[in-house]
Parts: C-alpha cells; sequence; structure tokens
C-alpha cells in the first residue's frame, strides 16, 4: 500500500474521473432542473388526465432503486436495439454515458419536481393576489412572484438533492462509465492498492464541499431577507446616489 | 357637476357553493368619490370589494370600469386580458399588505410600473422614491417587509397602488391587522389622499374614517346594502335599526 504513490502515478486517470462526474451529475441536474418546474405546474394546478400520469411516473422513479433504473435503460435499451436502430436512437443508447445521463434525468426530474411542488405551494396566498391585483398576467405572476419566491423556499432541498445525485453518479461506473468511481475502480484492478478509494473518497468530498460552498452563497444572495443581510444591489444603489 | 363615472356595480350576486353571500349590490364611484363600506363580519363586505376587481367573480350581476363591462361567464371572466386591464386601473390594498417578501420596499412599489405597464425604469424609480417619501418611508426604501413593521408594510402597499397611478383604490379592512397604535399613521396616508381627490373605496371597521372622510357612506348586511348616503346624515340619523344598532354596538 502506497497512498501518495498511488496518487502521484495515476491523479491524471482520477480527475478525468472527476471530470465525467461532474458532467454527468452537473449535465443531469440542470436538465432536470429545466423539466422539474413545469411538472411541478402540472403537479399544482393541472387536471387530473394530467396529475395520474405525472404521479405514476414520481411514484416509479422514487420508489425504486436508481441502480435498477440505470440497468433498465442500459440493458433494456440493448434488447430493442432493432427498434432503436430504426427510429434513429441506436446512437443516443450505444453510448452508457447517456444511459446513465438519462436514467439520472428521469430520477432527479421526479425528485426536483416534488421539491418545488413543495415550494409552490408554499408561496403565500396574498403574494399571488397581489400579483393578480396589479394586473399581473397568469405567465408573469409565475415569473415574477410564484417561482422566484418558490424558489427561494426549494433551494436547500433542492441543494441536497443535486448532492445525492453527486454520490449516486458513481453507479454509472457499473455500466462502465469512467467517472470518478469507475477510474478508482480501473486503478485498483491494476495495483490491487485499496489507498485508491481512500483518494476517491477525498475527492467526492471536495466535489461536494465546494458544490454546498457554491449552493450557499447563492443562496444568502437570493434570500437576503431571510438571512438579514443586505443586499448587493443596495450597496450599488447607494454608491451610485452619493457619487 | 356630476364627475365621470369610474366603477359602477350592478346588481353583483356572489354564492360560494351554496351559501349566498351576496345578494344584489348596485354600486356607483364617481371621480373622487371616497366610499365607506361598513358592516358587521360576514355581512359580504370584502367579497364585494373583491367582485370589483374579479378577485371573487361574481356570481352574477355587471361590473364595468369607465362604462367598459366586465364580461363574466359561468363565474369564471370570459377575457382576461379585459380583467387585467381593469385592475391596472383599480389599486388594491390589502388587509394582510401581501407585499411581495423576497423584494425589498421600492422594488414593491417599482414592480408593477416596470413589469405590467411597462414604463421606463429610471421614471418609476424617481415616483415610487416620491411616493415612499410621501408615506413617510424615505429611510426605509431598501428595507425588506420582514424588515418592517406593520403599519410600515401597509403603507408601503398603499405606495405601491399609488405608483400604477390608479383611477380608483380599492381598501380591503386596511387598518384592520394592525396594532391600534400603528392605525393611526395608516388613515392619516388614506386622508391625505383623500384630501387630494382620489377616489377610493373603503372596507373599514373605523368609524371616524367613515364619518370625517369619506363622502358617501354605505352599510351591507346579510349580502345586501341596509342603507346609503352621506356620512352627516348616515350617522346624525340613522333610518335602518341594523344600522342604528351596528352604530351602537361599534360606540
Amino acid at each position: 500500500m502506497d497512498v501518495f504513490g498511488v496518487f502521484a502515478q495515476f491523479w491524471p486517470e482520477l480527475l478525468s474521473g472527476v471530470g465525467i462526474t461532474i458532467k454527468l451529475a452537473g449535465l443531469g441536474a440542470i436538465i432536470a432542473g429545466f423539466l422539474a418546474p413545469l411538472l411541478a405546474l402540472v403537479r399544482v394546478n393541472g387536471g387530473p388526465a394530467a396529475q395520474v400520469p405525472l404521479r405514476f411516473y414520481i411514484s416509479f422513479m422514487r420508489g425504486t432503486p436508481l441502480l435498477a433504473q440505470m440497468f433498465l435503460i442500459y440493458y433494456g435499451s440493448g434488447q430493442f436495439r432493432p427498434f432503436l436502430q430504426d427510429i434513429g436512437l441506436w446512437n443516443f443508447f450505444r453510448e452508457p454515458f447517456n444511459c446513465a445521463l438519462l436514467a439520472f434525468v428521469m430520477n432527479s426530474t421526479a425528485y426536483q419536481t416534488e421539491i418545488l411542488r413543495g415550494g409552490i405551494m408554499g408561496v403565500p396566498h396574498g403574494e399571488i393576489e397581489a400579483g393578480k391585483a396589479v394586473g399581473m398576467s397568469y405567465v408573469m405572476s409565475l415569473r415574477r412572484v410564484v417561482f422566484p419566491h418558490a424558489y427561494r423556499i426549494a433551494w436547500p432541498a433542492l441543494g441536497n438533492e443535486i448532492i445525492l445525485l453527486i454520490k449516486a453518479s458513481a453507479l454509472a461506473s457499473v455500466v462502465t462509465v469512467f467517472d470518478l468511481m469507475g477510474q478508482t475502480r480501473a486503478i485498483f484492478q491494476k495495483t490491487f492498492d485499496f489507498s485508491v478509494y481512500i483518494w476517491a473518497a477525498v475527492l467526492y468530498l471536495c466535489l461536494t464541499a465546494a458544490f454546498v460552498w457554491i449552493w450557499r452563497r447563492f443562496e444568502h444572495r437570493l434570500s437576503p431577507h431571510i438571512h438579514g443581510k443586505r443586499p448587493s444591489l443596495l450597496g450599488a444603489m447607494t454608491k451610485r446616489e452619493t457619487a | 357637476m356630476a364627475e365621470a363615472v369610474v366603477l359602477k356595480a350592478e346588481d353583483i350576486c356572489k354564492s360560494f357553493g351554496s351559501l349566498e353571500v351576496l345578494k344584489g349590490i348596485t354600486l356607483e364611484a364617481r371621480n373622487h368619490d371616497v366610499i365607506s363600506i361598513l358592516g358587521s363580519s360576514g355581512s359580504g363586505k370584502s367579497t364585494f370589494l373583491r367582485c370589483l376587481n374579479m378577485l371573487d367573480p361574481p356570481t352574477s350581476g355587471k361590473v364595468s370600469v369607465h362604462g367598459e363591462e366586465i364580461v363574466v361567464k359561468n363565474g369564471h371572466p370570459a377575457d382576461m386580458r379585459q380583467v387585467e386591464r381593469a385592475r391596472q386601473r383599480l389599486g388594491m390594498v390589502f388587509q394582510q399588505f401581501n407585499l411581495w417578501t423576497h423584494r425589498t420596499a421600492i422594488e414593491n412599489v417599482m414592480e408593477g410600473p416596470i413589469h405590467v405597464l411597462k414604463q421606463p425604469k429610471a421614471e418609476v424609480k424617481e415616483r415610487a422614491e416620491a411616493l415612499l417619501v410621501r408615506v413617510g418611508l424615505a429611510e426605509r426604501m431598501n428595507m425588506y417587509p420582514s424588515q418592517l413593521s406593520g403599519g410600515q408594510q401597509q403603507r408601503v402597499a398603499i405606495a405601491r397602488a399609488l405608483c400604477m397611478e390608479p383611477d380608483a383604490i380599492l381598501f380591503d379592512e386596511p387598518t384592520s391587522a394592525l396594532d391600534p397604535e400603528l392605525v393611526g399613521e395608516v388613515l392619516r396616508v388614506m386622508q391625505s389622499l383623500a384630501a387630494e381627490g382620489r377616489t377610493m373605496i373603503v372596507v373599514t371597521h373605523e368609524m371616524s374614517f367613515a364619518r370625517d372622510v369619506s363622502t358617501e357612506v354605505v352599510f351591507m348586511h346579510k349580502g345586501k346594502i341596509a342603507e346609503q348616503g352621506p356620512p352627516k346624515e348616515m350617522f346624525g340619523s340613522p333610518k335602518t335599526e341594523v344600522f342604528q344598532k351596528f352604530i351602537a354596538d361599534v360606540r
């Protein structure tokens, strides 16, 4: 066992693994982040025809293991190869990275939708009425009142979900993606030096710690009314006024 | 002599399920009118006010703003654009202030003119600052609602309504959620608005405001207008028994 020797020898592989992990979790969280607000609106306002399939989808995604979902997409798509080739999607599904990403997007969309639904339902009714009373349209009140407020409520829980996603992305290594965990396993198989797993743990910890730091910064900037800090806008305005 | 009619409600009825809250209310607000609507709780006065800007669309009856009828079909406005236009001309001040808590006082005031009326930001900012100064909040423009007292929040809410430059302002029990010592500061602002000839419809429990400031008093009882007239007459010689009893109870 040579803790530093392993790192000295294999750091380029480990770092490229970190890159893939960031890409996988980041893309997954961002794509899910675009889908979730739309679905959350359906969860809050949609009719039964839209609700029932959506609730079924969310229950499925939250009620089954992510690993199973990923296998379903990765191995399942292989079963349907002729069909996928016919409709031109085989090029997408033949890449393990894409299969893992799709699984993460589908899974995280379900969680983020429910988190945002809670945020939307937490927006005080009176503030929505105040928007109506100044003549805002439905879309504008979503943009100016409902979502700005809902995201502030949901922000910590969304951060939590993304941290879980970063860690869950290690599952992608099982379907031959060379993310941080995939690289770590490959290095271990070459060297049988388990200390490489310590380095993997350290790197995951750095990733999540960095994410938490960034997320908190945003939280404070978004919600100075909760954190009691003066908004940066105020500083800029007073400077201009005194100038 | 007669001023233009800003807001007209004809035979407004409103039911929530089987509960009949309003049973045919007719009221006209002309320019510079200050109409106080009194009534015990459950008389339907707040519901009536919310019918006027379609926050609760009436079950039947007509509301017109500047002669333009807001079309309601099956309890829903037929044309939301028309409702939005009407709301832009009718300010509203709520009992619970309903400021947007994630925006500062001045952002609250500027929001409507900039984003709804699409007015240039610099112009709106100037007006918003002047309004906040006017309601006595020059020092607190950049504070968040959670950093303001109830009376201050309500004055921001009034400035927010004023900044839209509305033709009339609806007040829904603007002082009912305030501590007694904060009521005065809000009433003084409202009084100054009345003095400059603003058209106002005020649902209130403040007898002194109804008596001394308003040009007309409406007393509602069980979903109907029980008595209506100039404040001097109404308070000097109340005609109906229910209003006599109401005044006696409040005193």
